[in-house]
C-alpha cells in the first residue's frame, strides 16, 4: 500500500496534527508497513518528488493512497498559478495524481471543501477535491471515483483531528470499507457532536449561558459556539491527548463544516430574539424554547454561580 | 567560463519554495529565492469583525499558529488599549514557549540530521552512529523527538484546548485559568521534557550545558566524555564540523529579533533588538525601520520599500521584469537582516553563542546549534514562566475589555515565532479590519532582491558555494535547512544542455 502526500494551498496544519497523533501514532503505523509512506513534503528523506511522480505516472509503482492537504488554488484567472510546482499548476499535477489513484483522502476542511483561504472574496479562487464548500463538483467534479470506486473520503477539519487521519490511514490501508456521510466524510468518525462529550454541557442543559469570553459557562447561545451543530469527535477523543477547544472555553468554529469559516463575526451567535438562529441538530424552535425555559427555572445554585469546574 | 543553471528538489521544510541557481564551474554565482504559493490571507481578513483574526490568523502556519495568534491578540489590544493581566501573559509565554520547543526539537531532528543519513556519507566514520540516531521514524533520538515534541504539545492542549490551531488568547487576556491541577500537569510535562533533552540530546545536566560561556569551554565539554559525544547534540556537531558546515552558508551579518517574551513581566529572557553586524552593535528594535519592497516581486509595484502601515498586498503575476516571487523583501532601514534562534540569542548576548559568532561567523552549523542552544534556554524558561504562573494564580486570567464596538486605530502585534521575527500590522476602521499586513521570519531570511538589487539573506548565503558534486549537492540541503525554512523548498538548477534532477 503505497501512501503518497501531497500539499497544496495548505499551512501544514494538517502534517503537524498527524505528527500529534497517538492512537494510532503515525511511527506505529509506518512500522506495520501499511501504508509505505513515499513522499511527504515534511518527513521522507529518501526520494524527491519528481522521481515519485515519475514512477508514479509511468506506472511503475501503483499510488494506493493519495492524501491531498490544502485548498486546490485555481486563480489567477484560471491558470492555477497561485500555487506551483516546478512552474506547473499543483491543481494539474492533483488531477494526473488522483487518475491513477486507489483512494483519494482529504485531509483537513481546505483540501476537501477549499476552507480559509475559500472564505471572502476567495482571491485564489480555490476550491476543495470534490465539492466548493457545500455544492458538489470542486477540482475533480462531482463523478469522479478512485480506483478502488469511492469518491474522495473528506477527512475534514482544520486541522483534521490527529486520530482520526491515522484511523482512517489505517483502515484504507488494511482494507476495511469507509462508509461515508452526506459530504463524504467517514461516518464512523462524523456522527458525533463536538457538543458531545464537552465539559459545558450541565451549564448548556440549565441554560447557563455565558455572554463573554473567559467563563465556566455554555459559549453556544452568546458566543458563536457550534459544537451542538458540528460533527466531530473532539470531545469524545481529546486533542493531544488532553482537552478540546470547549472545554478550554473556546467556542467551537464548526471547522469540520464546509462552510467554515463563515462568513460572519465568529465569536457571536446570531439570533432571533434570545434565541440562537441555529439551533442543535435537529431540535424544533418551539419545542427547544419550551425546554429552554423549564431547564432555566430548574437549574441549581452550583450552576448559576458557575461554581463547577468544566 | 560554462554558466549554467540546474535543478534539485529539496523537501523537509514547511511550505513552498523554489530556489534558482547559476553556477560557474560548479561554483554559486547567482541565487533567486521564489515563493511559489499565494494564499491571500491579508485580503480575507479585510471587511472582517477585529476579533475573527484570532482565528484566521493562527491558520497561516500550521507549526506556528500560536505565534501568529499572539501576534494577533498583541495587536488587537494596542488598538483597544487592553493590559491583559500577567496571570493571562504567563500562560501565553508558556504555550508560545512549548510551540517553540516543539519547533526547535522537530526541526532539528525530523528536518534537519536525516541529511547525515544520506548515501554520499556511506564512508563517513559517523554514518552508522547517525543512522542509529537520525534515521527519520527510526533512529532512536528521532523516535524520541516524535514523542517528547507531542508531550510538549500537551502544554499547549491544557491551556487553550488543542495544538495546532486553537484562539484561546483574546483581548484581556485568556479563555481558561491555570489551576493546581493543570499547573501541575505541565511541570510534568516540562520535567519529562528535560529528562528527554538531557538523556538524548545534551548527555549531561541541562544547567551544566547552560552554563558552558565558550567556543572553548563548549569544545572542551564536547570531547570530555563520550556522553557528551555520542548523544544527539554532540553528534549533530561532529558530523556538521567533519564535513565543514561551519565554513558554509554565511549570509547577512545583521540580525533581527522580537525578543523571548512579547511584554516581558518578570523580567528574564533575551530583549527584542536589531544587531548590526558591520558596527558589532545591538540597537533597540524600532518597527518603524521595518519596511517591504515588492520590485522583485509578483504584487502590484511601488517604488521603494513600505512600512506595513503603508503597505498593500494587491497579486500581479507578471513575467518577466525581474519579478520572480509571490514573496516580499522586508528590510530593517536599508539592511537585509537575517532571523531565528542566532538572532535571538546573539542579540540577547547569550555568552556561548556570542562568542561563537564573533570566532566564526554566521554559517550553517552556528545556525542549527543555535536552534538546540535556544530549545535548552527554553525548557529552563518553562519551568520559570510555570512558577510566576503559580504566584499569581489567584488572580483574573480575564478582564473584560467590555468593548462593542472597536474603535478605529492601528496596532502592531511582534513576538518571537520558533524562526524569528514576526510581525503583525492591523488597522480597524469603521467596527472592523482595514487592513492586514504580517511579515514572517521567513520573509525576512527568504527574501527576493529590494529596490536597490541587494540578494535576500537565503540568496546570499549560497552564493560562494561550491558544489562538490553539483550532480548530488547535498551541501545545498545543510545550507537551506539550517534556516529552517517555512516554505516548500525546491533549488533550480535547469543545466544549460542537459537537465539533471539529483536529489537531495
Amino acid at each position: 500500500m503505497n501512501l503518497v502526500w501531497m500539499q497544496t494551498g495548505a499551512c501544514s496544519g494538517d502534517s503537524m496534527a498527524l505528527l500529534c497523533a497517538e492512537q494510532p501514532s503515525l511511527e506505529s503505523l509506518l512500522d506495520q508497513g501499511r501504508p509505505r509512506l513515499l513522499w511527504h513534503p515534511s518527513l521522507t528523506s529518501e526520494r524527491r518528488f519528481g522521481a515519485v511522480l515519475d514512477a508514479l505516472l509511468l506506472g511503475r509503482e501503483p499510488l494506493d493512497i493519495l492524501c491531498i492537504e490544502g485548498s486546490l488554488m485555481t486563480g489567477p484567472s484560471g491558470s492555477g498559478l497561485f500555487d506551483t510546482w516546478r512552474s506547473r499548476p499543483k491543481i494539474d499535477i492533483v488531477r494526473q495524481l488522483a487518475s491513477i489513484a486507489g483512494h483519494v483522502i482529504a485531509m483537513g476542511t481546505c483540501a476537501a471543501f477549499g476552507g480559509v483561504h475559500a472564505a471572502t472574496p476567495n482571491p485564489t479562487d480555490c476550491t476543495g477535491l470534490q465539492f466548493m464548500q457545500t455544492r458538489p463538483g470542486g477540482l475533480l467534479g462531482e463523478a469522479w471515483r478512485g480506483g478502488a470506486g469511492q469518491p474522495v473520503i473528506n477527512v475534514s477539519g482544520c486541522p483534521a483531528h490527529p486520530d482520526v487521519m491515522t484511523k482512517v490511514l489505517a483502515m484504507v490501508a488494511a482494507g476495511v470499507p469507509i462508509d461515508l456521510d452526506g459530504f463524504n466524510r467517514p461516518a464512523a468518525f462524523f456522527s458525533t457532536l463536538i457538543h458531545q462529550g464537552c465539559t459545558r454541557n450541565e451549564y448548556h442543559e440549565y441554560d447557563a449561558e455565558d455572554e463573554v469570553l473567559g467563563g465556566r459557562g455554555c459559549l453556544f447561545f452568546a458566543l458563536g459556539c457550534q459544537g451542538p451543530m458540528t460533527p466531530g469527535i473532539c470531545n469524545a477523543a481529546l486533542w493531544n491527548g488532553r482537552s478540546s477547544k470547549t472545554r478550554a472555553g473556546v467556542p467551537c468554529l464548526g471547522c469540520t463544516s464546509p462552510m467554515f469559516p463563515p462568513d460572519r463575526d465568529l465569536f457571536v451567535t446570531p439570533k432571533i430574539g434570545a434565541v440562537p438562529k441555529r439551533l442543535p441538530l435537529g431540535v424544533s424552535r418551539a419545542k427547544y424554547m419550551a425546554y429552554k425555559n423549564l431547564a432555566k427555572a430548574a437549574a441549581p445554585e452550583r450552576i448559576l454561580n458557575r461554581d463547577m469546574e468544566p | 567560463m560554462a554558466r549554467r543553471t540546474v535543478e534539485i528538489d529539496l523537501n523537509r521544510v514547511e511550505g513552498d519554495l523554489e530556489i534558482q541557481v547559476d553556477l560557474e564551474d560548479d561554483v554559486i554565482v547567482d541565487a533567486r529565492c521564489i515563493g511559489t504559493l499565494y494564499r491571500g490571507f491579508e485580503q480575507i481578513l479585510i471587511g472582517r469583525a477585529p476579533r475573527d483574526a484570532l482565528v484566521i490568523t493562527p491558520r497561516v502556519c500550521g507549526i506556528c499558529g500560536t505565534a501568529h495568534l499572539y501576534a494577533t491578540v498583541r495587536a488587537l489590544e494596542r488598538i483597544g488599549g487592553i493590559r491583559p493581566p500577567r496571570h493571562a501573559t504567563h500562560i501565553r509565554d508558556l504555550c508560545l514557549m512549548a510551540e517553540n520547543l516543539q519547533s526547535d526539537l522537530r526541526q532539528t531532528f525530523l528536518f534537519f540530521t536525516p541529511d547525515f543519513c544520506h548515501p554520499s556519507y556511506a564512508g563517513h566514520p559517523l554514518a552508522d552512529d547517525a543512522a542509529r540516531s537520525f534515521a527519520p521514524f527510526q533512529g532512536d533520538v528521532a523516535r524520541g523527538c516524535l514523542e517528547t515534541s507531542r508531550k510538549v504539545l500537551r502544554i499547549v492542549a491544557i491551556f487553550g484546548g488543542q495544538w495546532p490551531h486553537s484562539s484561546y488568547m483574546v483581548p484581556g487576556g485568556v479563555t481558561l485559568p491555570a489551576n493546581a491541577g493543570r499547573l501541575l500537569d505541565a511541570r510534568y510535562l516540562v520535567a519529562e521534557t528535560r529528562a528527554w533533552l538531557e538523556r538524548s540530546v545534551l548527555g549531561d545536566n541541562l544547567d551544566t550545558w547552560l552554563a558552558l560561556d565558550s567556543g572553548p569551554a563548549f569544545f572542551e565539554w564536547l570531547e570530555s566524555s563520550a556522553a557528551h559525544r555520542d548523544a544527539g547534540l554532540g553528534l549533530l556537531c561532529r558530523f556538521s564540523r567533519s564535513i565543514g558546515l561551519q565554513s558554509l552558508g554565511r549570509g547577512t551579518p545583521h540580525l533581527i529579533s522580537f525578543g523571548m517574551r512579547p511584554d516581558p513581566v518578570d523580567g528574564g529572557g533575551f530583549p527584542a533588538g536589531f544587531y548590526d553586524g558591520d558596527a558589532d552593535r545591538v540597537e533597540p528594535l524600532d518597527q518603524m525601520r521595518i519596511n517591504e519592497h515588492v520590485s522583485h516581486s509578483w504584487f502590484m509595484p511601488y517604488p521603494g520599500g513600505r512600512h506595513p502601515w503603508s503597505g498593500e498586498t494587491i497579486p500581479d503575476h507578471m513575467s518577466g521584469q525581474g519579478r520572480y516571487t509571490w514573496a516580499k523583501a522586508p528590510r530593517y532601514g536599508d539592511k537585509v537582516a537575517q532571523t531565528g534562534p542566532l538572532a535571538e540569542l546573539r542579540i540577547g548576548a547569550e555568552p556561548l553563542i556570542t562568542d561563537l559568532l564573533a570566532a566564526e561567523g554566521d554559517n550553517t552549523w552556528l545556525r542549527q546549534f543555535a536552534r538546540l542552544r535556544r530549545a535548552a534556554w527554553t525548557v529552563r524558561a518553562m519551568a520559570e514562566e510555570l512558577d510566576a504562573l503559580q504566584r499569581c494564580m489567584d488572580e483574573p486570567h480575564f478582564v473584560d475589555p467590555g468593548i462593542q464596538d472597536w474603535p478605529d486605530g492601528e496596532g502592531c502585534g511582534l513576538v518571537e515565532a520558533a524562526r524569528g521575527a514576526l510581525g503583525h500590522w492591523l488597522r480597524i476602521g469603521n467596527g472592523v479590519i482595514q487592513g492586514y499586513q504580517i511579515v514572517t521570519p521567513t520573509a525576512w531570511n527568504a527574501s527576493p532582491r529590494d529596490s536597490a538589487g541587494q540578494p535576500g539573506h537565503w540568496e546570499r548565503s549560497l552564493i560562494g558555494l561550491r558544489l562538490e558534486d553539483p550532480e548530488d549537492p547535498v551541501q545545498i540541503g545543510h545550507v537551506i535547512r539550517s534556516h529552517d525554512p517555512c516554505l516548500v523548498c525546491t533549488v533550480h538548477f535547469i543545466g544549460r544542455s542537459r537537465k539533471t534532477y539529483p536529489c537531495v
